[in-house]
């Protein structure tokens, strides 16, 4: 930095001899010094751009992973309101101003300590011109702040508004089944120019801004420039300064002029990243709803007896669920849980690896309450099959080995067999190395349900939850899974949501829920027979059951 | 393959042809774009001549002790300052609003062509793929449009401008900085190949690292369930530690091009002032001549350094365009043909399938030897092992896709010769996922029929049996149904789904296990209301039911991707054992 301040004056000196030639040899010294001066001045640019950089970015990189940490260990209620786009955004947009700031800070306060000694030396060399030069550094510095503050609302809601575009155009991509569906391509094409239109009158409000600051940035030094011509000219005239010094009075100006436009920027920034910090940091200080116990209980091995005492729950939004549902399902036993649409099945599923935690009441594993276990302990002894099949866009072996990573070749083929998806999947050219697509775009559905039931059966849980996780099959396959299992469901306990009586008819007891309430709890055949509403349900009256 | 990709046809390597094809998109923007041209010439000019009238102030005025020419030479500098700073800022106006327009006119270009492509296209591309053609690629179009087209005129200007002011000023010295000058563009060009090399990976890890976040986001209640919170972490940590290397390597290239540029301005302003001082010192130049190099030498360095930032903005920007009419020439293998027609009313609704084949794949054939006929206001089901292809079946009906051999027909035309309309308006078909769009649930409902009035919402919802829920819902109509419908059951989602098919009100009706979520006695009364509101349609009904079967007037079995058997459920039990196999299982469930 010190070399950038000496340059000019060294050219003065030079420009002084010039005019004065007493003494010729010093040009020649001092413009060695010159080269000298920007020799050591470029080392020291080049070590301090790639050392901001490295801290910047490490910086980044590291909050990075920390976010996407988090997020993964955010409960499910949270998700649930959260959006997706909202997430990224934390991840990318807000992160990469914080890392602009961060790379910007060490030259920033470099470029400020050097507008203090610069003009320290421009009023040492000639108080009146000094200040008059001096006066461009408020001026320029106060246009750029200026400039980035009227900016940053607009730049802001240009953000906003381009992930509102990348939502509707993410979305026409994933429902473009039912857009084409309904022939409704116009719909979604008036949804995304609208959007464009709305970025378009951001970004010219952005426009219109830059169109009124940016020339300043060239003006002020240029009136700088002015200034030292008539004030320094009639010094010199005046013989108050030499031409050299009026010379390095110029060359200062022309030196300044880009670090004060950063230097203005920085600080009209600031507050744009001091909010994205501010978002980044609620989002890594809000604490997962459902986290470890202070002081773990260890699951002893045991039957897998499931305990429901009391259970309610209402979602945060205020849709009541459960309400007060107590029930005990044996060690090893397999339980079928029945309800009309909407009755809360899956919700009660969800309960038993803690995905939500129950408003009132408890539910307990072979006596203990869940909230009282090890997270990653619960979830690995509760495998759960979602109603909804997630696959991620890797292999199909990668989707399977999801339920457990150290499973071998082999393991990953039983369960395959098992769900009954072996054989399309040797059917496939890659068999189990085909790359699915996005959500297993290039599966039936049928396909996919299956990989995602190998996918919860591959691993050796005390509890097995199956959430309407054969819906899509059809009647023969589905039976063959039915066959497989029994064996399976042999010396665990088994949760199994359904609405065909055929999946009913192989479980020990089906609990039936309608109205948020356990209606009854029993062998399927008991029910069939004392509880009339169970069968209305099952539609599996009389004529129905005779066909 | 018959679908590989046409894209990449445009290469960066041919900027000319993609500026041509650009140009040619626009359409009202010549005259704009003649107005930005004319502004920042002008402002460009002016600028050239301040160091002129610099060097006027110190040689008449200075050096001769003549005040009033100082003050003169400043009046008249202030003065081209504020042409400049007019012209400046219209050249800055006029340039975005050129740029802007256009983009939106190109956004709405890329995304209807998009909307066009067939249902083969978006089954193959990832949907981040797609997202980012609209979003981050537009977006470096935009960054080109509003920094880089301005800088990138205003100094290319500049850099000519001040080689020939400074070759009219001093020819020797101006050869001498030109020495220089030729090192710094040898040097930028150096920097350009490491930096554009270094950029394009960063730009490739940076998709990686958000492809990788949106999943971990969207599959995070998978990862939870199977613990795999850990392991997820551990993959995204590595490939954002590449995307970090990328950063460091591009962060390498800039740490030492700056540096090196800042060193060549210092010998470039010592090599002029070894001359320049011994021309004054022998009188051959003036000192006013002298500061006037001086100043213009700052104006070649800046915009060098400008310019070859600006030219990673257009490498990007050229590589946006690529992909992006990459995109827009992407064939679309399902398009209205020339003298389509519409079906003629009213709609009679029947549908044939006649020698049909298809494959996904040209090696694997989904669907051989489909002959099917159905009939007006028929309703037929179609049973047959998962993966048979009963959805491809359901999805060639909708002309997702055309059939490789073979004709699909409505009413006897052939959908290829039918407008897209007139088929829409004839069919609907309701998907195995009822995606749901964020929004509310009357958006979702009336998605078929904007501006269908809540009576009529509430009517289809009332025959379904499902007013009542909804009036439950804490908002009703005004319910937020959150990102897919997340807000809501399974089986709700199909409720939803299918009510907004009822809406449609199409001719032709196609459920592809439309219902598999929905318990028995909500599927009965689902049932009731499609016989209700769909009386005298067509429907084809893919289940997985017996029920559903032996409702219809006609089940056709479908193994393998070829017709096994078609008739009615009675027909079929005896004449065809493997229906009589699948009724048995079916039934020894039921019991
Ligand atoms: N987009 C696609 N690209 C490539 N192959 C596909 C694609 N969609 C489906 N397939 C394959 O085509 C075959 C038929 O699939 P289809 O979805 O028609 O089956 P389906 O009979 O509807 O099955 P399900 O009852 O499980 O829904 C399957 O083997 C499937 O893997
Ligand atoms: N995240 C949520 N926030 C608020 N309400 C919810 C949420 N998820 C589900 N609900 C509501 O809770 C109720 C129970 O939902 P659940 O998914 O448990 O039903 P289900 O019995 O599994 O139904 P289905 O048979 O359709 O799968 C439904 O009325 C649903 O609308
Ligand atoms: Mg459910």
């Amino acid at each position: 930095m010190a070399t950038i301040i000496t340059i000019p004056y060294m050219v003065g000196i030079v420009i002084d001899r010039a005019v004065d030639p007493s003494n010729p040899s010093i040009v020649w010294t001092v413009l060695g010094g010159m080269v000298l001066a920007g020799s050591i001045q470029a080392v020291g640019i080049s070590l301090r751009r790639y050392f901001g950089f490295k801290l910047s970015y490490r910086a980044e990189a590291d909050v990075r992973n920390r976010i996407f940490a988090h997020i993964q260990r955010m409960a499910f209620s949270f998700h649930d309101v959260t959006s997706t786009g909202e997430l990224m955004a934390r991840a990318s947009s807000d992160l990469s101003q914080l890392r602009l700031i961060l790379a910007m800070l060490p030259i920033t306060l470099a470029n400020i300590v050097m507008f203090l000694v610069v003009s320290l030396v421009l009023v040492v060399i000639d108080p009146v011109l000094g200040l008059v030069a001096s006066l461009m550094v408020p001026a320029l510095l106060f246009a750029s702040a200026r400039f980035a503050n009227r900016v940053v609302g607009y730049s802001f809601d240009l953000q906003q508004r381009l992930s509102e575009l990348s939502h509707v155009v993410e979305e026409t991509v994933s429902g473009i089944e039912v857009v084409k569906s309904y022939g409704q391509e116009a719909q979604q094409q008036g949804k995304l120019d609208h959007k464009a239109e709305i970025i378009y009158d951001s970004a010219m409000g952005m426009a219109k801004e830059r169109a009124i600051h940016r020339p300043l940035f060239e003006i002020i030094p240029a009136l700088g420039t002015v200034a030292v011509l008539a004030v320094g000219g009639i010094r010199v005239v005046d013989g108050a300064v030499t031409i050299g010094e009026f010379v390095a009075f110029t060359q200062y100006l022309a030196v300044m002029v880009l670090p004060l436009m950063i230097t203005g920027w920085f600080f009209a920034n600031l507050p744009r990243s001091a909010a994205a910090a501010s978002r980044i940091d609620r989002l890594l200080e809000t604490a997962p709803e459902i986290r470890d116990p202070r002081r773990p209980v260890d699951l002893k091995p045991g039957p897998g007896e499931i305990k429901m005492e009391n259970v309610s729950f209402t979602y945060p939004d205020g849709t009541e669920v459960l309400n007060g549902v107590s029930l005990t399902i044996p060690g090893g036993t397999s339980v079928g849980i029945v309800g009309g649409t909407g009755a809360g099945k899956s919700t009660l599923a969800h309960l038993i690896p803690r995905f939500y935690d129950v408003s009132d009441g408890a539910i307990l594993i072979d006596g203990v309450d869940v909230r009282d276990v090890r997270l990653d302990q619960l979830r690995s002894e509760v495998s759960v099959v979602f109603q909804e099949t997630f696959l991620f866009s890797s292999t199909i072996a990668d989707n399977i080995r999801v339920g457990d990573p150290m499973a071998s070749d082999e393991q990953v083929r039983a369960a395959a067999r098992l769900a009954r998806a072996h054989d399309f999947i040797c059917a496939m050219p890659e068999g189990y190395d085909t790359v699915v697509g996005e959500r297993g775009a290039t599966l039936s559905g049928g396909q996919r349900q299956r990989v995602s039931l190998a996918r919860g059966v591959v691993r050796d849980p005390r509890v097995l939850v199956l959430d309407d996780a054969t819906s899509s099959v059809d009647a023969v396959v589905e039976a063959e899974i039915q066959e497989a299992l029994r064996q399976v469901m042999s010396g665990r306990t088994t949760v199994i949501v359904a609405h065909r009586t055929s999946t009913l008819a192989i479980v020990d007891n089906v609990a039936f829920i309608e109205g948020g309430e356990l209606v009854a709890f029993g062998p399927h055949e008991s029910l069939l027979r004392d509880v009339p509403r169970y069968g209305e349900v099952l539609a599996a009256t009389e004529e129905g059951a005779g066909l | 393959m018959k679908y590989m990709s046409s894209a990449g046809d445009y290469r960066v390597e041919q900027p000319g042809r993609l500026i041509v094809r650009a140009a040619r998109i626009s359409h009202g923007l010549r005259w704009p774009f003649i107005g930005a041209l004319s502004a920042t010439v002008t402002a460009t000019l002016v600028r050239l001549l301040g160091p002129l009238v610099v060097r006027g102030g110190i040689d008449e005025g200075i050096t001769l002790g003549d005040k009033s020419a100082i003050l003169a030479a400043a009046g008249i500098y202030v003065g081209l300052l504020v042409v400049q700073y007019f012209a400046t800022a219209l050249s800055q106006w006029s340039v975005s609003y050129v740029g802007e327009r256009y983009l939106v006119q190109l956004r709405s270009r890329v995304f209807s062509r998009m909307l066009r492509l067939d249902m083969g296209f978006f089954s193959r591309s990832k949907s981040g793929v797609l997202v980012s053609r609209m979003t981050a690629d537009i977006e470096s179009l935009q960054e080109f449009a509003s920094d880089g087209a301005v800088m990138a005129l205003s100094n290319l200007l500049t850099v000519v401008g001040v080689a020939v002011a400074m070759g009219l000023v001093d020819l020797t010295m101006a050869l001498a900085v030109f020495g220089i000058v030729t090192v710094l563009l040898v040097v930028s060009v150096i920097f350009q190949r490491q930096a554009r090399k270094a950029y394009d990976r960063v730009r490739e890890q940076i998709g990686r690292v958000l492809a990788t976040l949106q999943e971990g986001i969207t599959g995070v209640r998978v990862v939870q369930a199977f613990t795999q919170e850990g392991s997820q972490a551990s993959t995204f940590g590595r490939i954002n530690e590449q995307h970090f290397d990328a950063n460091m390597a591009a962060a390498r290239a800039i740490s030492w091009y700056f540096p090196v540029v800042a060193f060549l301005r210092v010998v470039a302003v010592v090599s002029a002032l070894a001359i320049g001082t011994s021309r004054v010192i022998d009188g051959t130049m003036t000192i006013g001549t002298l500061v006037a190099f001086l100043l213009y030498l700052d104006w070649f360095f800046q915009p060098i350094i400008n310019l070859s930032n600006v030219y990673n903005l257009l490498q990007s920007a050229l590589a946006a365009l690529a992909k992006l009419f990459g995109l827009m020439d992407e064939k679309v293998e399902v398009d209205e043909r020339p003298g389509a027609y519409d079906l003629a009313e009213p709609v009679r609704g029947e549908v044939g399938f006649t020698s049909v084949e298809f494959s996904y794949d040209s090696d694997v054939a989904v669907l051989h030897d489909i002959d099917i006929a159905v009939a007006q206001g028929e309703r037929v089901a179609i049973v047959g092992e998962t993966g048979s292809g009963k959805s491809t079946l359901a999805k060639l009906a909708m002309r997702f896709y055309d059939p490789s051999s073979g004709r699909v027909t409505i009413d006897g035309v052939d959908l290829k010769d039918l407008t897209h309309r007139s088929r829409l308006e004839a069919m609907a078909l309701i998907p195995q996922d009822g995606f749901l769009f964020s929004g509310t649930l009357r958006e979702n409902l009336a998605y078929a029929k904007p501006g269908a009035s809540d009576d009529e919402l509430w009517e289809v919802l009332s025959v379904m049996g499902i007013a009542q829920w909804v009036r439950s819902l804490p908002d009703q109509l005004d319910t937020e149904v959150r990102e897919r419908g997340s807000r809501f059951s399974a089986g709700e989602r199909q409720l939803v789904a299918l009510a907004r098919a009822f809406l449609a009100d199409p001719s032709i009706i196609v459920l592809d296990e439309a219902t598999s979520n929905l318990d028995p006695e909500t599927e009965e009364k689902v049932e009731t209301a499609l016989a209700t509101l769909l009386a005298g349609r067509t429907s084809i009904v893919i289940a997985h039911r017996l029920r559903s079967a032996e409702r219809a007037d006609r089940v056709i079995l479908i193994d393998s991707g070829a017709i096994e058997a078609d008739g009615t459920h009675d027909e079929l039990i005896a004449g065809s054992r493997r229906y009589a196999e699948l009724v048995e299982v079916w039934q020894r469930g039921l019991a």
